[in-house]
């Protein structure tokens, strides 16, 4: 299974004097959830495409550092090869589905069909896939007929068919309603319950503590931190980076309610809640 | 949000028939009447197609394409009856309006030629999946990318037609004026052009990313979830439109060197 090396990473898009990605090193280990957050514009998209190996074989641009899946060079590897190792997910639903296939259960064999995948490992796949991101009712449902929570754990199902290691999610429910944002954090979860290497960029900071192992923090195209949730959401300069800490951190941070043992706020109410019930208790 | 493909699964014999059958099929009922010179041959493909549309339970599905054409048609009839050159013998006469035989038996012709031709497509238009013959075509070495092109337009376009209207709409919430003369649709037409193209331009470049991580361009032998669709009777079927169109060909030279 991958584990992943970023070392020195720098980018700049063409036609750009700015650097997107400016010096990035760090590593994740397999099976890890890892989060990224950062303002807008500061360099988490293009990480994402980056790890995917879209940059450099995507998009052209200035190049150095070095990305490593599983010891392989994503810069010397095409994108239609390393789509067996990495997988990513985009903001909007609609723009992934293919539009060449009238089913869902099609849709999903669209990457299968192109990687020459034969037909009874391809079916087995694809069961499993639906199964795995409980979309099987929708088997024979038109793609874009839909809802966006539905068409975006198509995409997934349609990328983890494909057996990835590493599955990267940029944004994938900045576009939905509450519900579908819902299904496609518990569909991430059964991944990553899976031992499947995950990467989230997500502005819900709710969910992003909640679900992440570790926190990478952007700014500028720079790697600003990587740790924990707890650490990083209790940072004191947070806000200085466009990000706001989860509500129970603030609430938290208000009350003087740290954990003893780490030092650090807690980010979900699972956590919260011993800590107030022991301060209440001594209050 | 629907295709754009006038393909019906009605479970036909017709449906399962493989599309290169029915393209062959085509071009039989084109050639073989133009080659005959026989508007009789013609009118027989006419029945020929209506029987076999009847048979895939979709004959009242032409309807409305012949309807469309059917307008012109008329007006060929109208005008060649009355105003061909070489109108010499009058046919019938609808008050001071005379239809003359030569004219409207040109018109005729026309009007038998292109019946058959849209009935003949509309046998493999009506019953064949787009997917399934570009398959089969990617099958005997078409390429995957041009096939893609081809079967994603069908939901492509309905796609773009649903964000102009979105975004027409929220330019109507504006205050922009969109029905009315022809004046007025053309100047509302403008502004929509350009958030219509950029924001098709966006979701081409989110596509392509989205192909090129699903192996897109992958250099893999590609495999196929469908099986290919096609009957036993298949290959005999070809080969006789094939014999029929030699035959024809075969008594046309012999016709002509005679």
């Amino acid at each position: 299974m991958a584990g992943i090396v970023i070392e020195h990473l720098k980018y700049r898009y063409p036609g750009s004097n700015k650097l997107a990605l400016d010096d990035i090193t760090f590593s994740v280990n397999q099976g890890e959830f890892i989060g990224i957050i950062g303002r807008n514009e500061s360099g988490k998209s293009s990480l994402c495409q980056a790890i995917a190996g879209l940059i450099p074989n995507f998009y052209k641009g200035a190049y150095g550092g070095k990305v490593l899946i599983d010891e392989l060079e994503v810069k010397k590897v095409e994108v239609d090869e390393l789509c067996q190792k990495v997988g990513i997910i985009f903001q909007n639903p609609f723009n992934q589905v293919t539009g060449s296939k009238l089913t869902v259960y099609e849709e999903i064999s669209f990457g299968l069909e192109n990687m020459g995948i034969p037909k009874e490992e391809m079916t087995q796949r694809i069961d499993e896939a639906m199964e795995l991101l409980d979309i099987s009712k929708y088997k024979d449902r038109y793609p874009f007929d839909l809802s966006g929570g539905q068409m975006q754990r198509m995409a997934i199902a349609s990328i983890i068919a494909m057996k990835p290691e590493v599955i990267i999610l940029d944004e994938p429910t900045s576009q939905l309603d509450p519900q579908g944002r819902e299904e496609v954090f518990q569909a991430v979860q059964k991944l990553s319950k899976q031992g499947i290497t995950i990467i989230m960029v997500e502005h819900n900071m709710e969910k992003i503590a909640a679900y992440s192992d570790r926190i990478v923090l952007l700014e500028d195209g720079k790697l600003i931190a990587i740790d924990t949730p707890q650490v990083i959401f209790s940072r004191e300069d947070l806000i200085e980076y466009g990000v706001e800490a989860p509500i129970y951190t603030q609430i938290s941070r208000k009350l003087g309610l740290k954990d003893k043992r780490t030092g650090c706020y807690p980010v979900t109410l699972k956590e919260i809640k011993p800590l107030l019930e022991t301060e209440g208790g001594d209050r | 949000m629907k295709s754009i493909s006038l393909y019906v699964d009605k479970g036909t014999l017709l449906n399962r028939i493989a599309p290169e059958s029915k393209i062959m099929y085509i071009i039989t009922a084109i050639t073989v009447p133009a080659l005959l010179g026989n508007r009789l041959a013609g009118a027989g493909f006419i029945v020929l197609s209506v029987l076999l549309l009847l048979s895939g339970k979709v004959l009242r599905k032409t309807i409305p394409l012949l309807s469309v054409s059917g307008f012109v048609l008329l007006t060929v009839l109208i005008i060649q009856g009355m105003f061909r050159a070489g109108n010499t013998v009058p046919l019938f006469s609808i008050g001071p309006v005379i239809f003359y035989r030569e004219g409207t038996s040109f018109a005729m012709s026309i009007v038998i030629n292109v019946i058959n031709i849209l009935l003949s497509f509309c046998v493999l238009i009506l019953t064949t999946k787009p997917s399934d013959m570009i398959e089969n075509f990617i099958r005997r070495g078409f390429s995957p990318r041009f096939g893609y092109v081809f079967i994603s337009v069908f939901q492509i376009i309905p796609q773009m037609t649903e964000t102009m209207s979105t975004i027409a709409d929220a330019q109507r919430s504006r205050g922009m004026e969109t029905e009315g003369n022809l004046w007025v649709r053309i100047k509302a037409f403008i502004p929509l052009i350009s958030p219509v193209i950029m924001s098709s331009l966006i979701n081409t470049k989110e596509r392509a990313l989205a192909l090129e991580v699903r192996g897109f361009n992958s250099k893999h032998k590609k495999t196929f979830l469908n099986d290919e669709r096609k009957t036993s009777a298949d290959p005999y079927l070809q080969i006789i439109l094939l014999i029929g169109i030699l035959a024809t060909i075969g008594w046309r030279v012999f016709v002509w060197l005679a």
